[in-house]
């Protein structure tokens, strides 16, 4: 079933809130983690429920609010959302303020923002959405269930939905990537890792959310075709039928894919698989990437849907974003993304 | 996950069931469970026929609040957990649970030929890895310590469910729910959608979670603990105690079903998710979402409200839930059918608790049978209604609802329904 | 008696995060909850924290808490009386 994408929120660490541009500028870090930029979050909340918000209770909700403004929706049909890992900061909070004082007295605020349905409540609880409202967290599926969420939500004729992903790095996190080598080692800048000899990937964050509607309008940006997930593949040629089988299933084909959006993440190690696509099956279509713009996390995908909005609405491609440039116009748009077994497809076609 | 797999095509789906309303009945293939009155169906059977409590004093979590704040712990350590599931014992206690609860309801189900079936499994969890992760976050919060640091985050829930689903051999469907309280309620409508869109033929659907300092010390910071077993519906309630453990259920198409040697007792005729928009942790005075999520499964279920036979509250026994959900309960039934709490015997168990609780519904409509909601003594003043207070056996169960609210006003409620 | 009003003050904007406002904001006989400042039932809690954190005094009996938490003057009478 198609839907369209009539709303988008985007917080990451480049400046993706303002829906009037599309990355103006390309924000450059030289470190391998990357932080989002903060939007003005006063045009959200009040002071009294900003106070209590966390960092990505700010990000997950105002990216929810603006996608909601930019659909022109004051209450969606549903609420559904992924997040891999909850709110770990706030989470982490906790657990420090309790084992500090070895469990006496313990502060609750930090307490009720640790579940991981945290953000999506904070939206139902905003825009008084009483609906189904629901929280996906599986690693590198948790965006992608929401999606499916949403997908049979609209079977189930419930339109407009806000289906949305977020998570960040915490401090535990980023120092856990450290131990087990998975970061970029070396000072590098985040415009320079696709090269041959990287190793490590950028820790990364963002939050991204989308109206779905059934309906076609004015400010659509495209239409989501559908996604499917896989796990643990055994070789490279099962990733290779899961695509061309993805792409028939949704009567489309490999030839009239216009654009591929890879998960290429610059870690040599894990990106054999990805280079190797790029160069046998990919071979003429223009090739994005985009984990330098917002790192690696478990929910990047969803970075990658916004990306494939703004390129479908706007026909327009940042050269920041183009590994490989066919000069093709980007009418239809293939995602491939993994995170260590969760592999995910996504197709988009403009209106 | 495609919206077409194999041979369904996009006009079939859309053209389905589905969208005309009178979907395929999802049936109940097997159940396993896990609590603090038993490892397993039978045991936890016995012990709700014997109205015996699991409430008591913690022994197996280390934690200032031994001695002062009972709870329903599983009495069994992770080794002799992992010896009864064969993980190892290293890892979260909560994947020991829903290993041993899932292979318990893979096992009940026997469903000839389950490699060749689409097969998904839909587990819900709220605490992840926290029992592991609350003991070595002090080596990091002392020196930065990362050679001590687990790979897993605390809270990486989908970490549990893929070291389930790999034991289980389940690989076509893989997520988690996580919505606090009601996380399991949400996996087994999830699994029932999955199946009614043609994408699974069987889902294997509940949830877990550990008892942790984390939920503990959080629970106890709200000062929604009650310093006795709890009392849920009763005047004078005063909190909840937290359980442990995990419940699973064998959702399958009527395809499936009819291959079954042992024919399904239960369907899983209505669910929905509401949410009440209220607050972040309390329920609004009148119970709004609890409402509108009891109220959307009776819809589904094509039911009306008094063939409802049995009602499983989510009944915690605070003040506040147990208000707001018995005038919701008041508002939807009129004359409220027999109805009672079960978490006098297992705690809130959390995202487990829906999975738990429905396991104990089919024992209700297999059996005949209403389970009491122990210690209850005096009437709520503000509810014209009391929970059934004794066990009540060899009566026709047809229908029965279960209640499983949350933080965040995640409100869901399910039903389970006798098959024909 | 002045003295500890205006120490309150600073301690609850700390403690629930009001950063919006400054201790002179608060007035000394302003209600907390509701139609004064806004504060819930979760600012109850932080401040139920607050007293046991820093002044020793543990408020066992949620349900007292409004009465007690009523205005800043009152919290600093509770204080004053519970202190030994």
């Amino acid at each position: 079933m198609t839907l369209y994408i009539n709303g988008i929120g985007c917080i990451s660490p480049q400046h993706t809130f303002d829906n009037s541009v599309f990355l103006p500028e390309v924000k450059e870090y030289a470190t391998n983690r990357l932080a989002c930029v903060d939007a003005d979050y006063a045009k959200f909340f009040d002071a009294g429920s900003l106070r209590r918000m966390g960092r990505l209770m700010k990000y997950g909700t105002a990216a929810g609010m603006i996608a909601l403004r930019d659909a022109g929706i004051d209450v969606p049909g549903a609420i559904t959302t992924g997040t891999a890992l909850g709110l770990p900061e706030v989470s982490q909070k906790f657990l420090r303020s309790l084992i500090e004082v070895e469990e006496t007295i313990v502060s609750p605020t930090t307490f009720i923002q640790s579940t991981h349905n945290t953000v999506s409540s904070n939206i139902a609880l905003l825009c008084k959405c009483f609906s189904h409202n629901n929280t996906f967290s599986h690693k590198g599926f948790s965006f992608e269930s929401a999606l499916t969420d949403a997908q049979l939500l609209t079977l189930e004729n419930t339109d407009n939905i806000l289906v949305g992903a977020y998570d960040e790095v915490s401090d535990y996190k980023y120092a856990a990537m450290k131990k087990t080598n998975e970061l970029r080692q070396e000072p590098c800048s985040n415009l320079d890792i696709y090269g041959a000899q990287n190793k490590g990937i950028l820790a990364g964050e963002g939050a991204a959310f989308f109206v779905l509607s059934k309906e076609k309008n004015e400010n659509s940006y495209g239409s989501f075709i559908g996604n499917k997930t896989f796990y643990k593949p055994e070789n490279k040629g099962e990733i290779r039928n899961h695509i061309l089988s993805f792409l028939q299933e949704n009567h489309s084909s490999m030839e009239e894919i216009d654009v591929i959006i890879t998960g290429i993440s610059g870690a040599k190690e894990v990106d054999e698989t990805r280079i190797e696509l790029n160069k046998n099956l990919f071979t003429t279509q223009t090739i994005l990437a985009y984990k330098h713009l917002c790192g690696e996390y478990m929910t990047s995908s969803a970075f990658a849907f916004w990306l494939a909005s703004k390129i479908l609405k706007s026909q327009q491609i940042p050269d920041a974003v183009i590994l490989e440039n066919r000069n093709r116009s980007p009418k239809n748009i293939l995602l491939y993304n993994s995170h260590k077994h969760n592999h995910s497809l996504m197709l988009f076609k403009a209106c | 996950m495609a919206f077409h797999k194999g041979d369904v095509t996009l006009s079939e789906v859309e053209g389905s069931c589905i969208m005309q309303g009178k979907s395929q009945q999802i049936h109940i293939a097997g159940k396993g469970a896990i609590s603090a009155i038993g490892n397993n169906v039978a045991e936890n059977f016995a012990s709700l026929r014997n109205l015996q409590t699991g409430v008591s004093k913690i022994t197996v979590l280390t934690t200032r609040y031994a001695e002062t704040l009972p709870a329903a712990e599983v009495k069994l350590t992770n080794e002799e957990l992992a010896a009864r599931c064969g993980l190892n014992s290293n890892e979260p206690r909560t994947a020991l649970f829903s290993l041993i609860a899932a292979k318990e309801a893979v096992t009940d189900a026997n469903i000839p030929d389950f490699k060749k079936w689409r097969t998904g499994f839909v587990s819900a969890n709220t605490v992840g890895a926290m029992d592991k992760t609350e003991t070595i976050y002090k080596y990091f919060m002392e020196d930065g310590n990362t050679n001590k640091l687990i790979e897993e985050d605390p809270y990486d829930a989908g970490y549990v469910t893929e070291l389930v689903a790999n034991e289980l051999g389940i690989k076509e469907h893989i997520t988690t729910i996580s919505t606090a309280c009601s996380s399991s309620a949400n996996a087994m409508a999830y699994g029932a959608r999955l199946i009614k869109s043609n994408q699974l033929d069987i889902v294997v659907a509940g949830g877990c979670d550990a008892m942790s300092r984390f939920t503990l010390n959080g629970f106890n910071s709200l000062m929604i603990l009650d310093t006795n077993p709890c009392t849920p519906y009763d005047d004078n309630r005063k909190g909840l105690n937290l359980g442990e453990g995990a419940g699973y259920v064998v959702l399958v198409s009527e395809k499936v079903a009819a291959t079954l040697s042992k024919k399904p007792t239960t369907t899983l005729s209505g669910y929905a998710n509401a949410n009440d928009a209220f607050h972040q942790t309390a329920s609004s005075p009148e119970g709004k979402g609890n409402f509108m999520a009891m109220q959307g499964a009776l819809e589904m279920s094509g039911l009306a409200a008094k063939d409802i036979d049995y009602i499983n509250l989510h009944g915690t026994g605070t003040p506040n839930n147990d208000l707001s959900e018995g005038i919701a309960v008041q508002r939807i039934f009129g004359a409220v059918p027999k109805a009672s709490s079960t978490k006098p015997y297992t705690g809130h168990t959390l995202g487990a608790c829906a999975g738990i609780e429905a396991v104990y519904c089919i024992l209700s409509i297999e059996n005949g049978i209403i389970f009491p909601n122990l210690r209850f003594q005096t009437k709520m003043k503000e509810l014209d209604f009391t929970p059934v207070t004794e066990l009540l056996q060899n009566i026709e169960v047809n229908h029965v609802m279960s209640n499983s609210f949350g933080f965040g006003g995640n409100c869901s409620s399910v039903i389970f329904s006798k098959a024909n | 008696m002045s003295e500890l009003i205006d120490t309150l003050k600073v301690q609850i904007i700390e403690q629930l995060n009001l950063q919006h406002l400054k201790p002179e904001d608060i007035g000394d006989d302003q209600p907390l909850f509701v139609e004064g400042l806004g504060l819930d039932s979760i600012d109850a809690l932080e401040l139920i924290v607050l007293l046991q954190q820093k002044y020793g005094i543990k408020l066992a009996n949620p349900q007292d808490g409004p009465l007690v938490f009523k205005t800043v003057k009152s919290i600093a009478d509770y204080i004053t009386e519970h202190k030994k």
